[in-house]
Parts: structure tokens; C-alpha cells; sequence
């Protein structure tokens, strides 16, 4: 079986080294049969890494420890779920993951492709087999999935933290988002390439971005909701640099999408596009390589790591050759058009993508920081969280603002007066909300203020524009003002589907302001029958209870809740003694307020039978954050549903025929 | 190419320049924290985020008089005692490769309550190393 999947890792590096060199030769030489068959090795290359990938599988869960892989990831009494999810539990596993989702990724935009878009494919195969070489050669050479040894009793078992039901969904979800950025930078370098100057190649690409974009951003909300519920410290979110690995990429997808509407329109920004989604790729690279090399958890293990020099070569090897070409091709990327005012929409999307790539590279700076101090200096400095608070304030908040304006604000070039009507209504609600809020004692937290207010005004700008068009769509066609409204949407749905996500962002600011800047935390002893006042809440300790589960001591504390004289129950925070692993896991107990969105957090310390040591976080908004990721999802998939329209009105653009049949 | 002069590299060229203003602003003001490994220690002030391996027992209450254990360097022989009080992690126990942040006073490194991190023994790392 080993050999089975050693074979088929050998056979894609093959496949796709065919796809490289009979593509591009074929490409350069205009042989059509010959590009033909170079995508046909990456159909190939597909169907070889499946059955790599089902060996793996197989090997896993038949417990087979003759695997050093499986011997390292799983044990006997590891549930079949988890066993599964192993597959992405370690590196060499997780690379051929990634080199699953990358052929079947590249198998789908080559078929796609030949209906849709042939005369881009012929320069972007041999862009898809260059990566699909890297990893394969990366499984075949440097880390084998398939290494064997003496067959052993039972393995090592997967750690706790990796054994929970987010596990199984979260690392895959981020892995497409990072694999799905893979096609349009090859699709992009093949436009280079072939010398085409046009955006064929962005309009081809758009899907794929929103979909990677999507799994990015939903993965990373699913990460959080992991850390808040089961890693129990009270936040979601750390700034840990696993964590910024995956914003990067994001935060450079999410320029990029808003760059292209630019370029599809105006014709301009054609450089800035190109160089954004070099740079979501080499950040996706990149977050592969922070997640996977171990370069986290010793700085000092960098140079060691004998994946991580690949990876490093392999990102700068993109990035040359991506800039040597854009460099090259200078000529054909000249703008047709030119901004014509700072104050158009064109330019607030500038601005909106000037402040996404500087938070990106500030988090990126953040990331690299103690290896290039430690490079400089010879002593590694750390920034912490308060770094990148600094930035997500300083750069946050005007993208908030932007948020608002954008969607609004004339294309070309929009008169101050005419400014003013269109943004009396939404201004006049932020400010209405502001003069409330701070009534209200909101003004403890400036920034909190500052984000309330601009978020009023975001999502009043964003409801005008939703009632103005339903307005307009029920005076033209009549019938149920629904109706108006299900049609405005389905006639515009990248538009209305980008604002449902714009919403979804300031829902998710709303949590994560009332979540860190009004919450309330208290440490404190309590004895048996003593209580403690937290925010609106009573919390009375009354003792501690021990129960046997099937693999972990249970320890729970307690704690009586009242809010304003009614019981609102029993919380019960507490530890778990795993045996097996000989590992504590703290269990914090959450309660969820449905009206208000606020979250009461309790975590317990030393759980004695006469006193406890309890933490307590009042987490006012907190759930707006978990609401967030579903219309966040909601949004996406209503930009993403097909739209024959828009084929239609793509196809003449062009140029009908030669763009949208077979060559 | 000849070409005046368009408002769109103007604006890039200010928002640039804008933001490096704050960005040199920011790291002169609040900088970072150094990381250290406990042999590189010695007689150093200020604060600082000490690296190393929890040898030894661990005493004491991280509630009350504070947690105490000696911290070595994860490849290496120089320990120093440290006492810490504060959250601690659930990871954390001797042999556990930690991060924590705080000063050395006379001798003894007293971390700042909050800042102790274990690092995950396997989350993303090659088991091999560790």
C-alpha cells in the first residue's frame, strides 16, 4: 500500500512536469494538440493525487502503524472522526492535502476553462503545473505521507486540543481558501504571459476569488468560535501568528475583489490588480509555511526546519519570476482611464484598498518582526497585541467609514452638494446614534464611541441604498414591494450580495467592540455560600462536584446566577483531568443572553469543596460576532449564484464567441 | 510614456506617506518586547519575553504567593527560578517549552500575570523537534 501512494505522488510530479514543459512549449509555439494534452496531465495529476490521498486514508483508519504518519497522528481508541480528521493533523498530511485540493482546484478551471475562456488556458496550465510540481516534489523528496517502519502496537494518539468537532472543518475550510487563491494568480500570470492586456482574465478569475475569499473567512470565524468555546481563555481572537497567517491572504483577497471592480469598469488599476493577487498567493504560501513548517514554536528551529527553506525558496522563487514578468509586460498594463477626482467611487476604493494592504502589511511586519530583529539585532523582539490593536484601530475604523460611503458615492467624479444630500440621512442617524450611545455611558471607550457611531452610519447607508432600489425596481414593475425587493437583489446580486456581506462586517464590529471594549472581567476567591456582583449579575458559589467520564476526570464548580432578583440557573465552569494524555483541559462555562447578545463567561481555578477561584467576563454583544459568519456566508453565496445575465453581457464584451466557445 | 501628473498617484503617494508617518510613530513610542532565552538573562532590566523549558517541581499557588519553578533554556543548561502569578495555562507543567513575559528582580524573573504561554507541544509542529 505505502508503495501505492509513494507511486502516485511520483506519477503527479510527473504529470505535472509535463504539464510545465509541453505546456508552455506548446503555449509558445501555438501547438494545439500539444496543450491539449499538457491539460490533460493536470486532469491526470488530479486522479493521481486521489489515490495518494485514499491510501492515506485507508491507512488511517485501518489503524495501520506500519505508517510512521499514522503511528504519529493516531491511536486505537481515537474516534473515527477523528481519525479522519488526522489527515490534516500533521505536515506531511496536510500538504497532500493541500496538493488534493490544488489538482482537483486546477482539474475544475481546466474545464471550465475550455468552455469558457480557452485562449487564456493554454499560459495558465503551465503556471498551475509549476505549483502543483512544488508540492508534489515537496511530498515525493522532502515529506512523505507514506514513510514506513516496523508495524507498531497502537500509535501516539492525536493531541486533545486537535480532537473537537471544529477540527474536522476548520483546517480543511482554511486550506481551500488558500489552495482556491492558487487560480487566479495562474490565471493571471497566464493573461501576462500571452500578452493579453485586457480583463478577461479577472472576469474569469472573480468566482474563484469569492469562493476562496468565502472559505478564508468563514474558516477563520469558525477558528474563533473554536478558541472562545473550547480554548476558554474569554477572547476569540489573539493576534497569534497561526492566526494572522490566515488574515493575511484574506485581507489581500478582499482588496483584490474590490480592485477588480475597478478594473472591469474603468479599466484601471490593472498593476495594483496584478500585484494584489501575487501577493494573496505568496500570503497563502506563506500562512502554509508559518502553520506548517514549525517555525512557531521556536524561532530558533527556523533555519532547522527542513520544510521551511523549501517553502522560502518556493515564495521567492514566485515572487521573482511574477515580478520579472510583471516588469516585462509594463507596456501592456497602462491604464485606458485615469481617476478623474479624489471624491468618486473610483477613489474610495482606492483608498478602501490602500488601508487593506497596509493593515495586511503591518500584520505581516508583526509576523516577521522577531525574525528580522533577531536577523539585525541578534535578539528577536516581539510585538504583541497591542501592535495590532493600534493598527485595527487606525486602519479599521476609516474602512468602516468607506464601508458607507462607497456603495453611495457617484463613479468619476461627485459634487460636494450632491454629496451632501445623498449623505444627510446616513449622517444624520450616525450622529443621532452617537449623541444615544454616549447618553447612554458609552463614552467610556473612546474608540468604541467612535466605531458605534460609524457603524450607524454604515448600515444606514446600506439600508437607503436598499430601499432606494426597491423604491426605484416596485415604481418601474409594480407588484408587492417583496417582490420589488427579491428582483432588485436577483437582477444586481454581486452588488446587494457585496453589501449583505458589508453588513455582516458590522455586525461583526459590533461584537467585537462590545465584546472588548465594554466588557467587564472579575477575578476573585470566592468561599462556599459567598457571592460576587459582576455587571448586572449575582454569582454565588456553592461547592464543587467530581464525576468519572469515559476518558477524563470531570471537576465543575457551582455557581448560582441571578440578574436583578430572578435565578436565571446553575453555571457549572470546571476542569477535566484526562488520563491518558495526563493533560488538564479548562471548561469554561458560557451563558448566552438571546435578547441581548451578551455572553456571561465563567472560568475556575483551584475548585476546592469550601472555595473556588472564579473569573468572571460579561461579554455584552459578543454573539453578533457568530451571527456575523452566517450572513457573512449568506452575502457570499448571493454574489456567488450563477447569473446568465451577466454571462450574457460578459460574452459580448469579449468578444462573444472567441471568448466564450472553443477556440 | 509623457503623462502629467494624475490624482491617483497623488492620493497613493500621500496615503503612503501617511501611513509610514504613523507606522514610525507607533514602533518609536510603544517598540516591542525582546525575547530571551534565560542563559541570555543575566543582569538584564527592563521587561522582556523569556523562553525556555519549566524544569524541576513547580511549587507554590499562582493565586496566592505566587507559582515557582525554574525555567531553563529549551537547548541548553542556564536556568533561572521565576515566579509568576496570574492564569495559567492548561498546557503548562514541568517539561513544557513556555513563553513568559516580565523582569528580573534580584535574581529571581517575576513574570507579569497573564502573559504565561505554553507552547502547544504539538499544535503544527513537527514532533520531531520537540
Amino acid at each position: 500500500m505505502p508503495e501505492l501512494g509513494r507511486a502516485a505522488l511520483i506519477v503527479c510530479l510527473g504529470l505535472a512536469v509535463y504539464a510545465v514543459a509541453a505546456g508552455g512549449y506548446a503555449a509558445w509555439r501555438r501547438r494545439e494538440r500539444l496543450a491539449e494534452s499538457a491539460e490533460n496531465a493536470v486532469l491526470a495529476s488530479f486522479a493521481a493525487a486521489l489515490v495518494a490521498g485514499a491510501v492515506l486514508l485507508i491507512a488511517l483508519i485501518e489503524n495501520d502503524f506500519s505508517f510512521v504518519y499514522v503511528y504519529e497522528h493516531t491511536s486505537i481508541e481515537l474516534p473515527r472522526a477523528y481519525t479522519i480528521s488526522a489527515f490534516w493533523g500533521g505536515q506531511e498530511g496536510s500538504l497532500l492535502l493541500w496538493l488534493l485540493i490544488l489538482t482537483g482546484f486546477s482539474a475544475v478551471a481546466v474545464l471550465l476553462g475550455r468552455r469558457s475562456s480557452h485562449s487564456l488556458l493554454a499560459w495558465t496550465v503551465p503556471v498551475l503545473g509549476g505549483v502543483i510540481v512544488f508540492f508534489s516534489l515537496l511530498l515525493v523528496a522532502v515529506a512523505s505521507p507514506f514513510a514506513t517502519q516496523a508495524a507498531q502496537a497502537d500509535g501516539q494518539g492525536l493531541n486533545p486540543s486537535l480532537q473537537n468537532p471544529y477540527m474536522l472543518v476548520h483546517p480543511p475550510m482554511l486550506y481551500l481558501g488558500f489552495v482556491g487563491l492558487t487560480i487566479p494568480f495562474a490565471f493571471a500570470m497566464g493573461a501576462l504571459l500571452a500578452r493579453r492586456g485586457d480583463e478577461l482574465w479577472v472576469v474569469v478569475t472573480r468566482r474563484w476569488t469569492l469562493v476562496a475569499w468565502t472559505f478564508l473567512g468563514f474558516g477563520q470565524l469558525l477558528g474563533a468560535h473554536w478558541a472562545y468555546v473550547e480554548v476558554g481563555w474569554g477572547g476569540y481572537f489573539a493576534w497569534d501568528p497561526v492566526e494572522n497567517a490566515a488574515l493575511m491572504p484574506w485581507l489581500a483577497a478582499t482588496a483584490f475583489l474590490h480592485s477588480v471592480m475597478i478594473q472591469e469598469k474603468r479599466g484601471m488599476l490593472k498593476i495594483w490588480n496584478v500585484l494584489l493577487v501575487v501577493g494573496a498567493f505568496a500570503l497563502a504560501l506563506f500562512g502554509t509555511f508559518l502553520t506548517r513548517s514549525g517555525i512557531l514554536s521556536s524561532i530558533h528551529s527556523f533555519t532547522e526546519g527542513s520544510i521551511g527553506s523549501w517553502f522560502l525558496g518556493f515564495i521567492g522563487l514566485v515572487l521573482a519570476c511574477s515580478a520579472a514578468l510583471i516588469v516585462s509586460r509594463l507596456p501592456l498594463l497602462r491604464s485606458k482611464t485615469r481617476l478623474e477626482s479624489p471624491i468618486s467611487r473610483e477613489a474610495t476604493f482606492l483608498y478602501n484598498n490602500l488601508l487593506l494592504v497596509a493593515f495586511c502589511l503591518t500584520i505581516l511586519w508583526g509576523v516577521i518582526y522577531p525574525i528580522l530583529t533577531e536577523a539585525l539585532r541578534g535578539e528577536p523582539v516581539t510585538v504583541g497585541p497591542p501592535y495590532y490593536n493600534f493598527f485595527l484601530n487606525a486602519f479599521g475604523l476609516p474602512l468602516l467609514v468607506l464601508m458607507g460611503i462607497g456603495p453611495l458615492i457617484a463613479w468619476r467624479r461627485a459634487s460636494l452638494r450632491g454629496l451632501g444630500r445623498t449623505f444627510m440621512w446616513p449622517l444624520g442617524i450616525a450622529l443621532a446614534t452617537g449623541v444615544a450611545l454616549l447618553a447612554l455611558g458609552a463614552g467610556s471607550s473612546l474608540p468604541g464611541l467612535i466605531g458605534y457611531t460609524f457603524c450607524a452610519f454604515v448600515l444606514a447607508s446600506i439600508g437607503l441604498e436598499f430601499t432606494r432600489g426597491t423604491r426605484a425596481r416596485h415604481a418601474l414593475s409594480g407588484g408587492s414591494w417583496l417582490g420589488a425587493f427579491a428582483e432588485l437583489v436577483g437582477r444586481n446580486r454581486r452588488r446587494y450580495g457585496g453589501y449583505v456581506v458589508h453588513a455582516s462586517i458590522v455586525l461583526l464590529a459590533i461584537g467585537v467592540i462590545g465584546s472588548s471594549a465594554y466588557d467587564t472581567t472579575r477575578e476573585q476567591r470566592l468561599r462556599t455560600g459567598q457571592s460576587l456582583a459582576v455587571g448586572d449579575y449575582t454569582l454565588t458559589y456553592r461547592g464543587a462536584t467530581q464525576e468519572r467520564g469515559a476518558n477524563a476526570m470531570e471537576i465543575r464548580a457551582l455557581v448560582d446566577v441571578e440578574r436583578g432578583g430572578e435565578r436565571l440557573g446553575t453555571m457549572q465552569p470546571g476542569k477535566n483531568n484526562y488520563f491518558a494524555e495526563q493533560q488538564v483541559s479548562n471548561e469554561a462555562a458560557i451563558r448566552s443572553d438571546r435578547s441581548s447578545g451578551e455572553d456571561l463567561f465563567l472560568i475556575a481555578e483551584q475548585i476546592g469543596r469550601d472555595q473556588v477561584f472564579l473569573k468572571v467576563l460579561v461579554k455584552p454583544l459578543v454573539n453578533l460576532i457568530w451571527i456575523a459568519g452566517f450572513v457573512f456566508l449568506a452575502g457570499a453565496l448571493i454574489a456567488l449564484w450563477p447569473d446568465a445575465r451577466e454571462q450574457r453581457r460578459l460574452a459580448l464584451r469579449y468578444g462573444g464567441r472567441e471568448a466564450l466557445s472553443r477556440a | 510614456m509623457a503623462r502629467r501628473a494624475s490624482p491617483a498617484r497623488l492620493v497613493v503617494a500621500l496615503g503612503v506617506a501617511a501611513m509610514l508617518a504613523v507606522f514610525l510613530v507607533y514602533t518609536a513610542i510603544a517598540g516591542g518586547t525582546p525575547q530571551l532565552r534565560p542563559s541570555e538573562l543575566n543582569g538584564r532590566t527592563g521587561e522582556v519575553a523569556l523562553i525556555g523549558k519549566v524544569v524541576g517541581r513547580v511549587d507554590g499557588d499562582a493565586r496566592g504567593s505566587g507559582l515557582r519553578f525554574r525555567l531553563r533554556d529549551v537547548e541548553g543548561t542556564a536556568a533561572v527560578p521565576v515566579v509568576y502569578r496570574g492564569s495559567v495555562p492548561d498546557l503548562f507543567r514541568s517539561g513544557r517549552d513556555i513563553s513568559l513575559r516580565g523582569e528580573l528582580q534580584n535574581g529571581t524573573f517575576v513574570g507579569k500575570p497573564g502573559t504565561l504561554v505554553t507552547k502547544c507541544p504539538s499544535k503544527y509542529t513537527d514532533k520531531k523537534n520537540t
